[in-house]
């Protein structure tokens, strides 16, 4: 094969972007750091796991049902979401974890030489859906370490297509409430696609945090992503969701994928929503690990961040990575924030009671020896 | 910088026949693009070597000069690898009879600097670099009473970084990278050279940080030059400046910022130290700094490495299978390229081909530089290269030792180093 030349057939925005690696599985990990068990506190999972009618599901599935495909839309789920929040069921997209779900909004509404814009310290995934799409992603920096409503209105422009606002911001917990939302819509007045990305939306428990599918009603650019992978513990699954004016929605589901969430997912996000009593166990879990986190960082002098969310954030004395490395070696696996512009801060999921020992264990540790 | 641009090319058969057209192209683009004469012609004298040399398996070999400011470089690309490196190797004792070697010998010893890389579909890439020089100058004094950094550190624009340097060398701060502005601008328009501005209230330049290109995913940092005096301004400059640099690194394809000469004010909770280097005064650190997690790999080392590398993945924490390298496939024709630094007495070797006479190239390559006058001898080995290691074991029965473990889960880069 002598005319194959790859580069050629590569666009410029590809051949540029280097592949995201993710961490290898826990026996292979367990091996090279030489432990005998991995605590992951690294994917803000929930260690509740999913809801009990989830599991009945999970556990009654009969295994010959997978060589069948699942239904192509999300039929029913789509339908028990829109009921739950007053929505039409064609304004529910489905997808493989809310992953997915970004990109089919980029596809729906971006082409290259377009701009997303979004905050330079937030979920990685929208800078690097836009970058290999060769879509600029213009990185606005918190303030306070929260979203900066004027520095991101200054940056739309007349090639901004989509706004991402990670709220509650993953990794530092920060959150817009309902006014400020309302009133950033007012302002963008339409210029482009609003993203409110609510993955963890589940979490809040004040009452002013955005109910954005009422606002949706007056700012038809508003779109809000939810996924069943962090409260209702599902994302070994993988489905999210997305909801948007019907108008919108018609736009994005040109560029959905039929088929792309399976059928185990369905059925047990389904049987997920609402469950309020599950909300409230984790909702307990996530408040009494939060406040042993903070009796932690307080015992060792480091400033902790992080409002909403499962997780937190704790500032280090020393370079973030090296400590990941020297939890890891403790089996304790944490976020290293530097590749989040965060540098010596680390990032702890709210895990199980046993893992969240573990951590303040090795942390202790790991910062005595550094 | 070396593939995708629009440099003028001549590809050409291989041998000796057209060694002689491919010199005239490189002078006649030199003549074009306004190459001066005393680099065009050492460029053409490489191109003709190369051509000679280059054996009749290359296929084809394309030739492209450019002029990247502070250094012009000739690539030649081979289309394909299977090709005799032997003769780029500067230790090799040629004999005078065969011809095409000491070709390659020759163009290698012309160069200031020898890269190779794999080109696309199996092929090779040779890249020769011959350095500009730049006349020296009297450079100004920074003025009294600069004032508290304001701001993020920026990328600054020309003005501001060549004031920077001027001031910085005036000063003595921050280190070799930090003398004559005129090349650090040139540097950093070839996308060499890469830099953080620390600014006071008038936008004047405080403090700086660069970085440069270090392997294949890591970046050498040099400095911080600070113009401030000893203080907490000083302390919040450094920590600015560097924070900077890394918001700027991450979510790309640097894995990790390397320090090897760590300037006065590097703070160094913000790095590990990987290891040390050896210096007149003893030894200095080597500092390394990761931008992402480490989630483990593999590295390949020579036995008798092993326990040194065990000692250091043990104390860094690295998570790393640890692997006995198996035999190259080929039986001879090892190389090593040497990046000289002829002011500082400084020699780094790295492998170029491995084969089975891995060690005894090695051996030859030390010699040899020690024999032109060169005290200071490292060595880069990567450690995710399992036909890498057969050259440990030369270096190490040349006299250099294991220095530096600088991590990198695709594979780990060992430093070896000695002074005569
Ligand atoms: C803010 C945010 N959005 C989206 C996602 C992706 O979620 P999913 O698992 O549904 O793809 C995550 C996961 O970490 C997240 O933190």
């Amino acid at each position: 094969m002598n005319g194959f030349a790859l580069d050629r057939l590569v666009p410029a925005h590809v051949r540029a972007f280097e592949a995201y690696v993710p961490s290898p599985p826990d026996d292979v990990l367990r091996r090279r750091f030489g432990i005998a068990h991995l605590h992951r506190l690294n994917n803000n999972e929930n260690p509740l796991g999913p809801p009990a009618a989830c599991r009945e599901i999970l556990a009654r599935w009969d295994p010959r049902d997978a060589a069948l495909y699942p239904q192509g839309d999300g039929w029913h789920l789509r339908r028990a979401l829109a009921a739950r929040f007053g929505l039409d069921a064609e304004q529910v997209i489905l997808g493989n974890g809310a992953n997915e779900v970004i990109a089919f909004v980029i596809k729906a509404f971006c082409e290259p030489g377009d701009n997303i814009v979004t905050a330079d310290r937030t979920f990685a995934v929208y800078e690097w859906l836009a970058s290999f799409s060769g879509v600029a992603p213009r990185l606005v920096p918190l303030r306070d370490d929260g979203f900066d409503d004027a520095a991101l209105l200054r940056a739309i422009d007349a090639r901004t297509r989509l706004l991402f606002l990670c709220n509650p911001n993953n990794p530092t917990g920060s959150w817009w409430d309902h006014a400020r939302l309302a009133r950033f819509l007012d302002a963008v007045d339409g210029r482009c696609i609003v993203v409110a990305d609510e993955a963890y939306a589940e979490f809040a428990e004040d009452p002013d945090f955005p109910d954005s599918f009422a606002l949706m009603a007056r700012h038809p650019n508003l779109v809000v992503f939810r996924t069943f992978s962090k409260m209702w513990g599902l994302a070994g699954l993988r489905i999210g969701w997305m909801a948007a004016a019907p108008e919108v929605a018609a736009t994005v589901r040109k560029t959905s994928i039929s088929y792309s969430v399976n059928l185990l997912a369905l059925e047990a996000a389904r049987a997920a929503v609402w469950d309020v009593e599950h909300i409230a166990a984790t909702r307990a879990h996530v408040g009494a690990a939060r406040a042993r986190l903070g009796a932690l960082a307080g015992r060792l002098g480091l400033k902790m961040v992080g409002a909403i969310g499962n997780f937190a954030m704790l500032h280090l004395p020393v370079a973030d990575t090296v400590v990941h490395r020297r939890l890891m070696a403790r089996g304790v696996m944490a976020r290293a924030m530097t590749s989040f512009r965060y540098p010596g801060w680390l990032r702890v999921s709210f895990g199980s009671d046993e893992a969240m020992e573990a951590f303040a264990g090795a942390l202790e540790v790991v910062l005595a020896e550094a | 910088m070396t593939s995708e641009d629009d440099a003028p090319r001549l590809t050409l058969p291989p041998g000796v026949r057209f060694a002689a057209v491919g010199a005239e192209f490189i002078r006649g683009i030199a003549a074009a693009t306004g190459i001066e004469a005393r680099l065009a012609e050492r460029m053409a004298l490489i191109a003709e070597e190369v051509l000679a040399a280059s054996p009749a398996t290359a296929v084809a070999v394309t030739l492209a000069l450019r002029d990247r400011r502070h250094a012009v470089r000739l690539d030649v690309v081979f289309a394909s690898a299977e090709l005799d490196l032997a003769g780029l190797d500067q230790s090799r004792d040629r004999d005078v009879e065969d011809a095409a070697g000491v070709g390659l010998y020759l163009a290698a010893r012309l160069a200031d600097h020898l890269t190779t890389e794999p080109a696309g579909r199996g092929g090779l890439r040779l890249g020769f670099d011959l350095a500009r020089a730049y006349p020296a100058r009297a450079v100004p004094a920074p003025p009294d009473g600069l004032g508290m950094p304001v701001g993020t550190p920026v990328d600054p624009d020309d003005a501001t970084l060549a004031l920077l340097v001027d001031w910085a060398e005036a000063k003595g701060a921050g280190g070799p990278a930090f003398r004559t502005a005129a090349r650090v601008l040139d540097q950093r328009a070839a996308g060499d050279l890469f830099a953080r501005v620390a600014l006071d209230a008038r936008r004047r330049p405080v403090g700086g940080l660069f970085w440069q290109p270090f392997g294949r995913r890591l970046m050498a940092l040099a400095g911080p030059a600070l113009l401030l005096p000893e203080g907490p301004a000083r302390k919040a400059l450094v920590e600015a400046l560097l924070d900077s640099a890394l918001a700027g690194l991450v979510r790309g394809t640097v894995q990790g910022l390397v320090v090897l000469e760590a300037a006065p004010g590097m703070k160094r909770a913000d790095f590990e130290v990987v290891g040390h280097l050896p210096d007149a005064q003893g030894g200095h650190p080597v500092l390394f700094r990761a931008l992402e997690e480490d989630p483990g790999g593999i590295t390949w080392v020579a036995p008798e490495l092993r326990d040194w590398v065990a000692g250091m993945v043990r104390r860094l924490a690295l998570g790393r299978d640890i692997e006995a390298s198996p035999p190259p496939a080929r039986a001879s024709g090892a190389a090593m390229a040497a990046e000289t630094d002829r002011a500082a007495g400084r020699v780094t070797l790295r492998p170029l081909l491995a084969a089975a006479d891995a060690a005894e190239v090695a051996e030859a390559n030390v010699a040899l530089f020690r024999g032109q006058g060169f005290s200071q001898m490292r060595a880069l080995l990567d450690l995710g290269r399992p036909e890498h290691a057969g050259f440990a074991q030369g270096l190490l029965r040349a006299g250099l030792a294991p220095a530096a473990l600088i991590p990198d889960a695709a594979g780990d880069l060992l430093l070896l180093a000695a002074t005569a």
